[in-house]
C-alpha cells in the first residue's frame, strides 16, 4: 500500500468559493465568541461524541444489519435535494454520483465514497454556503450524519475480523536501542549502526507494514548482542584506575611562580578587566592570574572518589569560557571515565544560570583535529561558591573519538587527548557577572562504583558455581526471562546449554562461553519481536492477547523498551489485567522517567519532526535545539498534568526555555530548562501550532511555506491528508516576470487557479496562509518586507480564516471533533504499532465519545487505550 | 562447471614477471548464477597527498611543470610531469575541474579523508565520514572473492580524523585501517591462516541452528500473518547461512601458492622506488588471482611526516611535503613536478603490467577490465579545487580512453588558484566553476555494474566520459 490513507475517494472535489468574502466575515463576527477560550466552550457544545448514547458507540453482540429503510423514507430525499444538482446525472462533480451510491454500507461497495460524504457533511465543508438553494438544514444534516454514522460503525464491526494489518512487528530501532539499555543497564546508545526506519504514511516509525528484517540488519543484531554484553561484563581482577588530580592550589602555585608579576589582585583597578577572563583566584586573599589551559599527569597512588577540604584557591570561569586540560596520551581503550569537579556559583543571582560541559578534542597535526562534546547533557552548577558541591559525569571512552595516534612510540603525530571544562551560562558581562568557580577536578578511568559492577551480576548472578551446567543453567533461565518477557521452560534452556557446552571448549572461562550464547538469545525473534500467540485450548476462540503480551505491549507504548520486573511479575500472576492494578501500573509507569521516551518518540513523530533536521537556515544551535524540544515538553507538560488536547490548539501558557522565550519575547525566563509559563494573547503563542519547530521545518529556508504549513495541518493535526500531487503539475514558472511582481500568496492565488491544481489547493492553501504571520523561523510579523501580512484565506466552504486567531477560532468552534478523532486516532495507532484500517473505525469512534466525555484530557486517553478492546485485541 | 574454471586450475606461468602463481579454483559462485564466474571487474584508487605544481602561465616553469595538460581533449600534450605516461596515452584520461563541492574551501590538510567519500568532513570540529567509492563496489563485489577489499597505505592504520591515512570508509563512515608493510599484506593474502577464523565460523553456525529451530516452535504459534511476517526474519538466518558456506569455503580452499623470490616483502618506504613497486605488484597479484577486485592505496598522508616524506627519496629529493611550500624556490616547480612525474610514473609502471597481462579468466587483457585511478584532493598549494586526476584501463567496462577531458567553466587553462604559496590562496573566493567529482564515481559504479544513480547525495552521472 502506498496510498496515503486507503480509504480515502479521492474524486470527490469541492468546489472552491470565490467572492463574497466579505459579507461572510461580516455575517462572521456576529456570532464570533469573543476569546478563543469562549471559542472552545462553544465549540465543545456542539460535539457530536458528546451528543452520543452509549448504546450508539457499543457494538452489540447481535449481528448487525443495515438500516436502508430509514434511509429510503429520510435521508434519499433530502441528499436529492440538496445535492443531486451538482453530483447526478447533470453534473457529477468530482466524479460522484450521489443517486448512485448503494445505501447498504455493509455490503454494499460504496464504503469509501460514503466515508467521504460523513466527513464534509460533518465538517460542514457540503454543501458550499454560496449555493443557498441546496443549503441544508442543521436537523437535516445532523439526521444524515446520524444515520451514516451508525452504519459506518456497523460496516466497520463487521470488517473487524478481517485484520489488515497485525501488530506483530519487529522493534524499532530505537525500542531495540533502549531494551537492551534497560536489559544490560548500560546508558549509552548501542543501536546506532542499524539502518533508520522508514516512516508510515502516518508519520510513525513504528508500523508493523514497515519493519522489515534483512541479512545486513539481522547480522547487525547479532554483533550490536555480542558487543554489548562484552561491555556489560568483566573479567579478572579489579582494574587499576588511571587518575588524574587538578587541584587548583597546585596550579595557583604552578602558574603564579616565577610569574608574580603577572598576578592581580582584587583591589587593583584594573580588577574588572582582568575578572571578565578566566583565572586562577585565591577567595581569601584576592590574588589572581590568567589561566586558560593545564596539563596534567595520572598520578599512580591516587585514591578516587575522595573529598578533600575545599580549598580557598579557585579557577574562575567566566560565561562561555573553558578550561583546556591536556592528559595527554594515558586514557584507556575502553571503560568509563568519570569526571568530577567541585564546583560553585560565585553569585546566587536567579536571572542567571551557569551549566558545565566537557568536550573532547585532539589536535594530531596541523589541520587533522577534531574535537566532539561528549557530555550528554549540560549538568547546572546550582551550589553557591561558599558550599561548593561535586558534579560528575560519566564517559564512555570506547564510544567517543579518540586520538588514534595515541600509542604511538614516536611523538608526531601528536599523541595527547584534552579534556575541556566549559560553563554554558547566560551570565550578563556586569563587574559581579556569575562565574563557575572550580576548585578541584578528578578524572578517573576506567571507574566503577563496585567490583564486579551490578551489571555484571545482575548476568553472571552470585551463586554457586560449582558445577558449570547448574551454574549455567541458573544465568541462563534468568537472562532468558527478561530477554523473551515471559517464563521460560526447562527444554528451552537445555537448547541454549546444549550450544553452551558446544562453545565451551573454545574459551578460557566460563563467562566467555556464555556471552557468545547469551548474544544469541539476544538474536532471537522473541527479542526482536513484539509477538503476539494465536490462542489454543480452551481460550482458542478468543482474540485478546495474554497478559504477558499485554505486559510488553504496554512497556513497549510507554517506555519504548522491554517490561520491567514489576510489570512482568504482575503479568505471570495474570494480575495485569485487573482494572485496579493495570490503572495503578500505567500510572506508575508515566510517572517513571522511561516514559519520557513515549513524549518524545510519540511527538516526534507525530508531528513529523525530522523535517526540523534538515532545516539549514537556523544557525543557532541552541535555538534549533531549544525549537526540537518545545513541542514535546508541550505535551509531556499536557500529560503529566492530564490537561485537554484541545490545549494543542490553544493554550494560555507556552512550554519555554530562556533561548525560545528571548525568540518568542517573552520576558523573564532564565536558563536552560523548560518550564511553564503563562502568555498574553498578544505573545502570539500557546499550543502546538505556533512551535517555532513547526514554522521552521514547513518553510523554505528563506521564507514560510504555507502549502507546507497546510498539508502539514492536514496530514498530522486533522488527520485528513490531501491526496498526493497528479504526476504532470506544471512548476511555477519563476522566470515569468508577471510571477515574480506577485507577492506570494498570490503567486499560490494563480498557481491555484490552473484547473489541474484547483482541486487539491483549494482544500490545502488556506490552512497554510493563516500562517502567513509567522516568517521562516516561526517569528510573529505584521509585515513582509513593505506590505501588511495578509494571512487571510478562505477555506473551501466559504469559511474565512483570518491569521491564526481566525484559525484557532475556526478550530476550536467547528472542529473539536474531528481534532479529537485524529488525536485519538494517532495515538492509537502509534500503541498498536499498526496502520488503523476501516476495521477500526468503529473502535476508534467509541474512544473517542469516551475521551469527550471526559473531557479530552492526554492523561485519560493513554488510560483509555490501554483500556480499550482493540489494545488488548490480537 | 565451466571451461575456463578448467583452464584457472592449473599453474599458471607468467612469463617475464618470474613469479609463479598457482591459483586454485572453485566454483561458489557460478552455481547461483549470481555472476561470479564473468570477467572480473576491478577498481583501484592511488591516492597523493599535497596535490602537485599548478604555476601561473607567466612563470617560465608553466610550459614544463604544471602538471595538467596543455591543448585540447585528443591533442593534448603532456608536459614534463606526466610524459611518463605517453606511452600509455591511449589507454589513459585525464580529468580537470572536478572536486567535492562539500570541502572545496577547507585546507587541504584535512582533505584526503574524503577524496573517495565526497562528504563535508569540514575543517574542525565534529567529525563525520560516509562511504567511500571502493567499499560502495566492494559491498556489490565482495561476495565474489575471498578478501572484499584491500585497503593499503604507506603510512597504515587509519590516521586521525582530518589526517587519514586510509582512503576507506565503511557504511557508517568508519575509517578501514590500511596495511602498509608488504609482508603483512602479503601474509593476508597468500598465507592465511583460518584457524581462528574456522572456529568463529562453527560457532556461528551452530547459533544459527539454534535460532532456526527456536524461530520454528515460535512460528507454529503465530498466525497465518504473522508467520510471513516472520518469514523475513527466517530468509535472514538462511541467508547469513548461506554467506557461512561460502566463507567456509574460502577458508577450505588453499590459498593461492606465491613464488615469493622476486617479491621484496621487506621494503621500507625509505627504499621509495622498491616499497612502491612492491605494494603495486602486491594489488597485481591480489587482482591477477582475483583474491580482491577493490584496491585502495594512499602514498603518505597529508601534511607530511613519517614514511610519506621519504618516497621522495626515490627521486633524490628532500621531504616529500616540504616540496610544495619550496615552490618559489630555486627549481621549486621542478622538484614538485619530479616528485609528481615518480607519482605517475610508477603508476604507469603498474598499469602497463595489467595491460601486458591477458584477462585470465575472460577477454583482454587485464587493464581492460580495471578502472585504475590516481589523484589528489588538492591540486594548487592547499587548495582544496580542480583535483589532478588520472585514470587508466576500463576499455571493457565502456571507457573511452586517450583524453584530456576538461570539466566545469571559467578555469580552462588550469589557472584558478595556480601559483598560490599562502594561505590566502585555499580560503580564497571560488571563481571557477566546477563538476562534482561525485558524479564520476556515480559513472564508475554503474559501469562497474553497481545499480545507482548518486554517490554521496549528489545524483546524476558525467557526460563524455
Amino acid at each position: 500500500m502506498n496510498t496515503k490513507s486507503p480509504m480515502k475517494t479521492l474524486n470527490i472535489t469541492i468546489l472552491l468559493v470565490l467572492g463574497s468574502a466579505s459579507i461572510v466575515l461580516a455575517a462572521e463576527d456576529q456570532q464570533n465568541p469573543a476569546t478563543l477560550e469562549m471559542a472552545r466552550e462553544s465549540g465543545r457544545t456542539k460535539s457530536r461524541f458528546l451528543k452520543k448514547t452509549q448504546a450508539d458507540t457499543t457494538a452489540t453482540s447481535a449481528i448487525p444489519t443495515a438500516n436502508v429503510a430509514y434511509f429510503q423514507k429520510s435521508v434519499g430525499p433530502i441528499l436529492n435535494k440538496s445535492c443531486l444538482a451538482c453530483h447526478g446525472p447533470e453534473t457529477s462533480e468530482g466524479r460522484l454520483r450521489i443517486d448512485e451510491l448503494n445505501p447498504d454500507l455493509l455490503t454494499g461497495a460504496d464504503v469509501g465514497q460514503w466515508r467521504e460524504i460523513y466527513n464534509v457533511l460533518s465538517n460542514s465543508e457540503m454543501p458550499p454556503e454560496d449555493e443557498p438553494d441546496y443549503a441544508l438544514a442543521d436537523s437535516d444534516r445532523g439526521n444524515i450524519v446520524d444515520w451514516l454514522s451508525d452504519e459506518l460503525n456497523k460496516a466497520s464491526v463487521i470488517r473487524r475480523s478481517n485484520k489488515e494489518h497485525s501488530s506483530f512487528r519487529r522493534l524499532t530501532k530505537y525500542e531495540y536501542n533502549y531494551a537492551l539499555q534497560d536489559l544490560l543497564r548500560l546508558p549509552y546508545a548501542l543501536a546506532d549502526n542499524l539502518p533508520p526506519e522508514t516512516a508510515s504514511a502516518d508519520g510513525f516509525k513504528n508500523s508493523s507494514e514497515l519493519l522489515q528484517m534483512s541479512t545486513m540488519q539481522f547480522e547487525t543484531y547479532r554483533e550490536i548482542g555480542l558487543k554489548a554484553l562484552r561491555r556489560a561484563t568483566v573479567s579478572g581482577e579489579r582494574p587499576k584506575p588511571v587518575t588524574y588530580i587538578i587541584s587548583m592550589q597546585d596550579q595557583m602555585n604552578k602558574a603564579v611562580s616565577g610569574n608574580e608579576d603577572k598576578t592581580f589582585d582584587r583591589n587593583d583597578e584594573s580588577y574588572s578587566k582582568n575578572r571578565k577572563r578566566q583565572h586562577l583566584f585565591d577567595r581569601e586573599t584576592g590574588k589572581g592570574i590568567h589561566f586558560s589551559s593545564g596539563k596534567s599527569t595520572p598520578q599512580p597512588d591516587a585514591v578516587v572518589e575522595q573529598s578533600p577540604a575545599v580549598s580557598p584557591v579557585v579557577l574562575a570561569v567566566p560565561r562561555n569560557n573553558e578550561l583546556k586540560l591536556n592528559l595527554d596520551r594515558f586514557l584507556p581503550d575502553e571503560g568509563i571515565m568519570r569526571v568530577r569537579i567541585r564546583a560553585g556559583r560565585s553569585t546566587m543571582n536567579a536571572d542567571e544560570y551557569a551549566s558545565l560541559r566537557l568536550v573532547f578534542s585532539a589536535h594530531t597535526s596541523n589541520n587533522a583535529n577534531f574535537s566532539q562534546v561528549v557530555s550528554e547533557r549540560d549538568i547546572p552548577v546550582t551550589a553557591s561558591a561558599d558550599d561548593p558541591q561535586f558534579i560528575h559525569f560519566d564517559i564512555p571512552l570506547g564510544d567517543i573519538q579518540r586520538n588514534p595516534f595515541r600509542k604511538l612510540t614516536t611523538t608526531f603525530p601528536r599523541r595527547d587527548e584534552f579534556l575541556h571544562i566549559r560553563n554554558v551560562s547566560n551570565a550578563g558581562g556586569g563587574d559581579e557577572a556569575l562565574q563557575v568557580h572550580i576548585d578541584y577536578i578528578e578524572i578517573s578511568a576506567p571507574f566503577y562504583q563496585q567490583w564486579p559492577p551490578k551489571i555484571h551480576t545482575d548476568i553472571f548472578v552470585d551463586s554457586d558455581r560449582s558445577d558449570e551446567r547448574i551454574y549455567g543453567r541458573e544465568v541462563l533461565t534468568r537472562f532468558l526471562r527478561r530477554v523473551w518477557r515471559r517464563p521460560v521452560a526447562s527444554q528451552q534452556v537445555d537448547q541454549f546449554m546444549t550450544l553452551f557446552a558446544e562453545y565451551r571448549p573454545g574459551f578460557s572461562s566460563f563467562e566467555d562461553a556464555m556471552l557468545e550464547v547469551l548474544a544469541t538469545a539476544l538474536a532471537t525473534p522473541e527479542f526482536l519481536y513484539l509477538t503476539q500467540r494465536a490462542a489454543s485450548g480452551a481460550a482458542a476462540t478468543s482474540d485478546t492477547i495474554s497478559e504477558l503480551e499485554l505486559a510488553s505491549r504496554l512497556s513497549i507504548f510507554l517506555w519504548s523498551s522491554i517490561p520491567d520486573s514489576e510489570l512482568l511479575t504482575l503479568a505471570e500472576q495474570r494480575k495485569l489485567r485487573e482494572p485496579e492494578i493495570l490503572s495503578a501500573q500505567i500510572n506508575r509507569m508515566l510517572a517513571d522517567r522511561r516514559s519520557r521516551r513515549f513524549s518524545q518518540n510519540f511527538v516526534q513523530q507525530w508531528l513529523g519532526m525530522d523535517g526540523l533536521n534538515s532545516v539549514v537556515h537556523v544557525t543557532d544551535d541552541s535555538l534549533k535545539e531549544a525549537m526540537q524540544e518545545e513541542p514535546i515538553a508541550f505535551f509531556d507538560e499536557v500529560l503529566r498534568r492530564n490537561l485537554s488536547i484541545i490545549d494543542f490548539i490553544h493554550s494560555d501558557f507556552a512550554m519555554v526555555n530562556e533561548r525560545l522565550a528571548r525568540h518568542y519575547g517573552i520576558p523573564g525566563v532564565h536558563g536552560p530548562h523548560f518550564r511553564n509559563v503563562s502568555i498574553q494573547p498578544q505573545t502570539k503563542r500557546g499550543g502546538l501550532l505556533t512551535c517555532a519547530a513547526v514554522l521552521t521545518m514547513n518553510s523554505d529556508g528563506k521564507d514560510s511555506h504555507p502549502l507546507k504549513r497546510g498539508v502539514w495541518m492536514l496530514e498530522r493535526i486533522l488527520h485528513d491528508p490531501p491526496p498526493p500531487p497528479p504526476p504532470n503539475v506544471p512548476e511555477v514558472d519563476l522566470t515569468d516576470p508577471e510571477i515574480l511582481k506577485m507577492t506570494l500568496k498570490e503567486r499560490i492565488a494563480d498557481h491555484r487557479n490552473k484547473p489541474a491544481c484547483l482541486s487539491c489547493h483549494s482544500r490545502i492553501d488556506p490552512w497554510g496562509i493563516a500562517f502567513e504571520e509567522y516568517d521562516a523561523v516561526g517569528t510573529y510579523r505584521t509585515r513582509i518586507k513593505n506590505q501588511a501580512v495578509d494571512a487571510t484565506s478562505q477555506l473551501f466552504n466559504s469559511q474565512t480564516l483570518a491569521g491564526i486567531d481566525g484559525l484557532k477560532r475556526y478550530l476550536l468552534t467547528d472542529r473539536q471533533d474531528q481534532l479529537a478523532r485524529a488525536m485519538v486516532h494517532k495515538m492509537t495507532a502509534y500503541a498498536l504499532g499498526r496502520p488503523l484500517s476501516f476495521g477500526d473505525h468503529a473502535d476508534i469512534d467509541s474512544l473517542t465519545t469516551q475521551f469527550r466525555t471526559q473531557g479530552d484530557r492526554l492523561g485519560d486517553l493513554v488510560h483509555l487505550i490501554i483500556s480499550s478492546n482493540i489494545f488488548n485485541a490480537r | 562447471m565451466n571451461n575456463k574454471s578448467v583452464l584457472l586450475s592449473r599453474k599458471i606461468f607468467l612469463r617475464g614477471t618470474g613469479v609463479a602463481l598457482a591459483m586454485p579454483w572453485f566454483e561458489t559462485f557460478a552455481a547461483d548464477g549470481s555472476g561470479g564466474d564473468e570477467t572480473p571487474k576491478r577498481f583501484v584508487s592511488i591516492y597523493h597527498p599535497d596535490g602537485v605544481g599548478l604555476p601561473l602561465k607567466s612563470d617560465p616553469a608553466w610550459k614544463d611543470w604544471s602538471w595538467f595538460p596543455q591543448g585540447g581533449e585528443t591533442d593534448f600534450e603532456l608536459t614534463k610531469v606526466l610524459e611518463v605516461l605517453e606511452p600509455l596515452r591511449s589507454d589513459i584520461t585525464i580529468y580537470s575541474g572536478l572536486s567535492h563541492p562539500a570541502v572545496r574551501k577547507v585546507h587541504g590538510h584535512s582533505n584526503a579523508d574524503q577524496y573517495l567519500t565526497g562528504a563535508a568532513t569540514g575543517g574542525h570540529g565534529l567529525y563525520k565520514n560516509s562511504i567511500s567509492l571502493d567499499q560502495v563496489y566492494a559491498e556489490h563485489a565482495g561476495k565474489y572473492t575471498r578478501h572484499s577489499s584491500l585497503v593499503m597505505s604507506t603510512n597504515g592504520g587509519v590516521g586521525g580524523p582530518r589526517g587519514a591515512q586510509t582512503q576507506s570508509f565503511n557504511r557508517e563512515g568508519r575509517p578501514i585501517p590500511a596495511m602498509n608493510k608488504p609482508k603483512q599484506l602479503f601474509n593476508t593474502l597468500f598465507v592465511t591462516s583460518s584457524k581462528d577464523a574456522a572456529a568463529r565460523l562453527a560457532r556461528s553456525k551452530s547459533a544459527l541452528d539454534l535460532l532456526i529451530d527456536n524461530t520454528r516452535s515460535l512460528r507454529r504459534q503465530l498466525s497465518g500473518h504473522d508467520q510471513e511476517t516472520l518469514k523475513q526474519y527466517i530468509d535472514a538466518v538462511r541467508d547469513t547461512e548461506v554467506k557461512l558456506t561460502k566463507a567456509q569455503k574460502w577458508i577450505d580452499t588453499p590459498t593461492p601458492v606465491v613464488d615469493t623470490g622476486n617479491l621484496h616483502l621487506d621494503a621500507e618506504p625509505k627504499e621509495a622506488r622498491l616499497y612502491f613497486q612492491t605494494m603495486y605488484e602486491l594489488i597485481y597479484l591480489a587482482f591477477l588471482s582475483d583474491s580482491t577486485r577493490v584496491a585502495t592505496f594512499q602514498l603518505g598522508r597529508e601534511n607530511g611526516e613519517g614514511p610519506h616524506d621519504l618516497l621522495s627519496m626515490a627521486v633524490g629529493l628532500g621531504g616529500a611535503h616540504g616540496l610544495t611550500h619550496e615552490v618559489k624556490k630555486p627549481d621549486g616547480w621542478k622538484n614538485l613536478g619530479t616528485y609528481n612525474r615518480y607519482q605517475a610514473e610508477e603508476f604507469g609502471r603498474f598499469a602497463q603490467r595489467l595491460k601486458d597481462t591477458p584477462e585470465p579468466n575472460g577477454n583482454g587483457n587485464m587493464l581492460d577490465n580495471t578502472f585504475a585511478m590516481h589523484g589528489s584532493a588538492s591540486s594548487s598549494f592547499h587548495l582544496s579545487r580542480n583535483y589532478p586526476i588520472i585514470s587508466a584501463g576500463g576499455k571493457n567496462l565502456g571507457f573511452t580512453n586517450g583524453r584530456y577531458l576538461k570539466f566545469g567553466q571559467g578555469n580552462e587553462d588550469n589557472q584558478a588558484g595556480a601559483g598560490i604559496v599562502t594561505d590566502a590562496g585555499w580560503r580564497g573566493k571560488i571563481e571557477a566553476e566546477e563538476l562534482p567529482l561525485a558524479q564520476l564515481f556515480v559513472t564508475i559504479l554503474q559501469r562497474l555494474g553497481v545499480e545507482t544513480d548518486s554517490f554521496a547525495g549528489y545524483s546524476g552521472t558525467l557526460n563524455r566520459v
